[in-house]
């Protein structure tokens, strides 16, 4: 750490200063973490696709017998 | 001769290897040659009911019957900080949606879900059946116990030859007599058959039978008056059993009563009791950290989550949800940690890469972010979850300056998922920083209809309205945006800007 301690002074030139405007920016959706999810959750999902594949077997299995 | 196992014997053996349909062939094979040989009709039926047995106290889905005909209210509008469903009311614990993504409800997305982390209760009817209330679809469940019912029939698609059990014959007073059969028969006209009222009459000659003194029948019967949702006697019937036996069990049991009927503190003051009589109990612990995250106390809930890894420290709820809270309040290097450790568990799935891309990224650790997100794209299960990854690998070509991979990025989300409003929303910023107009305006319409609840494509709207000078549109998009975000400054200064200019008109 330096001994000496030099005082800031702001510096304001009179000349060649610009107007500052806080423009509205447009803001991003932000990162999405994902959930992870519960093995209920996952034996729930599981669950339910394999019912889903099941009547769709048995429907292609009746539409066969029909034809 | 060959000498072979009794084969009662290898069904049982079977069953406890899990191997149950196995099991349940065996069992079918001896009943058809002795139909009354009930150690075999025993079996089959644990069998059976083990196929599709799910932890009771997890599963609670509401359907959007249950939450537009809510009778349980007590009052119009609950005190803050009382309510499950009034997150906003509560002192805030955590970051803002400025930094942080919110649920449809308002709630900030968690690190861990459930199936009855709920999705809020939605004002009107259009939008209870927009929110997507399943595990896997899009599509609302209508009741509770229609979603039962559609399970039960998918247990009974395993049979095409008829149910095992005809529950229409069953002399339910027969079998309420014979302790032995009776529990058996009960989980699997529950659990399988998703027969409530049955399972309700069994249990109810049951526990006569046993003298209102068996603290096992009073639970069952807890739970098939909660199926039905009847909560205020599900919660006499817990407590009466609490009072002859304790078991962790009936407290989740209860506690979950009592967050239906939207009870939180008396919810926590329950965990509270039983860890009284089961200290450091970890079920309990995460109920309590859970309702504090329902009700938007981040801080509790991370404190009560750190109580459960002292316990457990191979929590992986409750190493999740402190890793997502770290990311969000902006020290992904400690959320890195968290997440690598559930990597050392054995956690291997999408979630878990995705998010390791995304905390190895903001942590500055460039090495591993890519082979992260590449890992995360070959895992995924279903387009909602590869959506969603292609939308943070945008996030991450944003943030080195590829702008043209942000935009294909992007582009691939929409593909996947075509109401991924946040995409739509961070699409419309690139456009508009390539100066096509139009088509930025009409990205933010429709992220802004896709979800109202973000404050972000309103505020973005209400900008671009205002630089093509139509105030009006502006002023409004504004007001949405102030809706959805009470405390953001920029929306505030903007809606100060046009108030003056109006005032001037």
């Amino acid at each position: 750490m330096p001994e000496v301690k030099s005082i800031f002074r702001e510096v304001l030139p009179k000349q060649g200063q610009l107007s500052m405007e806080d423009v509205p920016t447009m803001v991003l959706c932000k990162p999405k973490l994902l959930p992870l999810k519960s093995v209920t959750l996952e034996k729930l999902e599981k669950m339910q696709m394999e019912a889903q594949e099941a009547v769709k077997q048995q429907e292609l299995a009746m539409k066969e017998q029909l034809q | 001769m060959e000498v072979t196992m009794d084969p009662l014997f290898l069904a049982w053996s079977y069953f406890r290897r899990r191997k149950l349909q196995q099991c349940s062939d065996i069992c079918t094979k001896i009943l058809q040659d002795n139909p009354y040989d009930q150690a075999a009709w025993s079996l089959k039926t644990r069998a059976l009911t083990e196929m599709v047995y799910i932890d009771e106290i997890e599963v609670d889905q509401e359907g959007i019957a249950e939450m537009m005909l809510d009778e349980s209210s007590i009052a119009q509008v609950a005190r803050p900080g009382t309510s499950l469903r009034l997150p906003g009311t509560c002192h805030g614990g955590g970051p803002t949606p400025a930094v942080r993504p919110m649920t449809q409800s308002g709630r900030p997305i968690t690190g861990f879900v459930r199936p009855s982390t709920q999705s809020g209760r939605p004002g009107t009817m259009e939008q209870a059946i927009k929110t997507p209330r399943t595990a896997s679809t899009a599509r609302p469940v209508t009741a509770s116990s229609g979603r039962f019912i559609r399970l039960g029939t998918a247990s009974m698609l395993t049979n095409p030859e008829g149910p095992f059990i005809n529950l229409s014959r069953l002399n339910l007073a027969k079998y309420s007599q014979k302790p032995n059969l009776s529990r058996t028969l009960f989980e699997y006209i529950f659990h399988h058959e998703n027969d409530v009222k049955n399972a309700l009459d069994l249990a109810a000659q049951a526990t006569e039978h046993a003298q209102f003194k068996d603290w096992w029948w009073k639970v069952q019967l807890g739970k098939c008056y909660y199926r039905l949702g009847l909560y205020r006697e599900a919660e006499k019937q817990f407590r009466s059993a609490l009072n002859h036996q304790e078991m962790v069990d009936t407290y989740l049991y209860l506690a979950k009563v009592y967050q239906r009927m939207d009870q939180p503190i008396t919810a926590l003051s329950l965990f509270k009791q039983g860890l009284d009589h089961f200290p450091g109990e970890v079920t309990l612990l995460t109920g309590i950290a859970r309702i504090h995250e329902e009700m938007n106390n981040i801080s509790s809930a991370t404190e009560y989550y750190k109580d459960v890894l002292k316990q457990d420290n191979t929590h992986v709820e409750a190493i999740a949800c402190i890793g997502s809270n770290h990311f969000y309040t902006d020290q992904p290097e400690i959320a890195l940690r968290f997440y690598r450790r559930l990597l050392q568990m054995g956690v291997y799935n999408c979630q878990l890469y995705n998010n390791l891309g995304l905390c190895c990224f903001y942590a500055q650790q460039y090495d591993m972010t890519l082979s992260s997100f590449e890992r995360a794209l070959a895992l995924v299960a279903n387009d909602e979850e590869q959506a969603d990854v292609w939308y943070n690998i945008g996030h991450v070509a944003v943030g080195i300056g590829d702008l043209t991979l942000a935009y294909q990025c992007f582009k691939l989300t929409l593909a996947f998922n075509n109401d991924h409003a946040e995409a739509y929303n961070n699409l419309a910023v690139l456009e508009l920083r390539k100066g096509h107009i139009e088509q930025s305006k009409a990205f933010l319409q429709t992220a802004a209809s896709l979800a109202p609840h973000m404050y972000e494509p309103h505020f973005n709207l209400s900008i671009l309205s205002e630089k093509l000078g139509d105030l009006q549109s502006s002023y409004s998009a504004a007001q949405k945006s102030e809706d959805a975000f009470p405390e953001h400054v920029d929306t505030q200064q903007l809606l100060k800007q046009l108030r003056q200019h109006f005032a001037v008109l």
